[in-house]
């Protein structure tokens, strides 16, 4: 038996930028195919909205539409469609009542003098299996992932949950590597120490029972 | 021998195999005598992977799916 070849029919993402660039307007419904997930889930995860998050992708579908003809190739052309979503998700976000952001400060590893840290460690990597699906869990790295400033959030999304490289990330959001890899080493610090404090909590709860 | 703070600061650059050799054996032999920064290690290698997993799940609602078709359908400019 033959499986259909899912390539047959359907452009490369190469091939597309180059209808695009030639305005051919047949490729642009495989482009909305190619990358409204991305779009969206990058969206989501920065506005944790629903509506918000179809209205931008549909904003920049439409971008890609009326002006993808213009994108002039410089960097690649998803680190371009990564731009105005991170943009036009600010927007959104601008428009939104502010909730007041938990300082990273106050959350990154803390010392003494001998340079030993404050925090009592437990290791709890070995027991996430059973609560990676549940949904408390699943909120509370949400709520946890939500509550990063702006400037890391964007880098851990894109770096950690996207898997882009940090060249691509610096790309994208015109920062240097240095800058990213600093962002991203203090999201984490910030989301280790929200998830320590859940799971130490999530063992109490569980030893009182 | 380097401390705590140090160990983390080395951390990123470990796990990303950046590390000079020295710099990699000094971090090892912290490692050696310290369980607090092994578990430390742990969490955070543990921390990027729930997040991701969690947040890679996130799929378009099927309601939206159709609404982004419909809106491409309407907007998509005409072939000619």
């Amino acid at each position: 038996m033959e499986f259909p070849d899912p390539t047959k029919g359907t452009l490369t993402e190469e091939q597309l930028v180059k209808d695009l660039q030639a305005g051919e307007m047949g490729s642009f419904e495989q482009l909305a195919n190619l990358y409204q997930k991305k779009i969206y889930t990058l969206s989501f995860n920065l506005t944790r909205n629903i509506s918000d998050s179809q209205d931008v992708t549909q904003e920049v579908l439409l971008i890609l539409f009326r002006k993808g003809h213009t994108f002039q190739g410089k960097s690649a052309f998803s680190s371009w469609v990564y731009r105005i979503t991170i943009n036009a998700s600010y927007m959104k976000l601008r428009s939104r009542k502010k909730e007041p952001k938990v300082s990273i400060e106050d959350v990154l590893p803390a010392f003494n003098q001998g340079g030993f840290q404050y925090e009592k460690i437990q290791d709890w990597s070995e027991n996430t299996e059973s609560l990676l699906f549940g949904n408390e869990t699943r909120n509370i790295i949400q709520k946890a992932v939500d509550l990063l400033p702006d400037k890391e959030k964007v880098v851990f999304i894109l770096r950690d949950v996207e898997g882009l490289s940090s060249n691509k990330v610096g790309n994208i959001l015109e920062i240097s590597i240095p800058a990213v890899k600093s962002r991203l080493h203090r999201a984490r610090l910030f989301l280790r120490k929200k998830l320590s404090n859940y799971f130490w909590e999530y063992k109490a709860r569980k030893e009182r029972k | 021998m380097i401390c705590c703070k140090e160990c983390i600061e080395l951390l990123y650059s470990y796990l990303e195999g950046e590390l000079s050799a020295e710099n990699e054996t000094s971090l090892e032999d912290h490692f050696a005598d310290c369980p607090p920064c092994i578990a430390f290690v742990n969490t955070y290698r543990s921390t990027t992977l729930l997040c991701k997993n969690t947040l890679k799940t996130n799929d378009i609602p099927d309601t939206v799916k159709i609404k982004l078709k419909e809106f491409v359908d309407k907007n998509k400019p005409d072939v000619l």
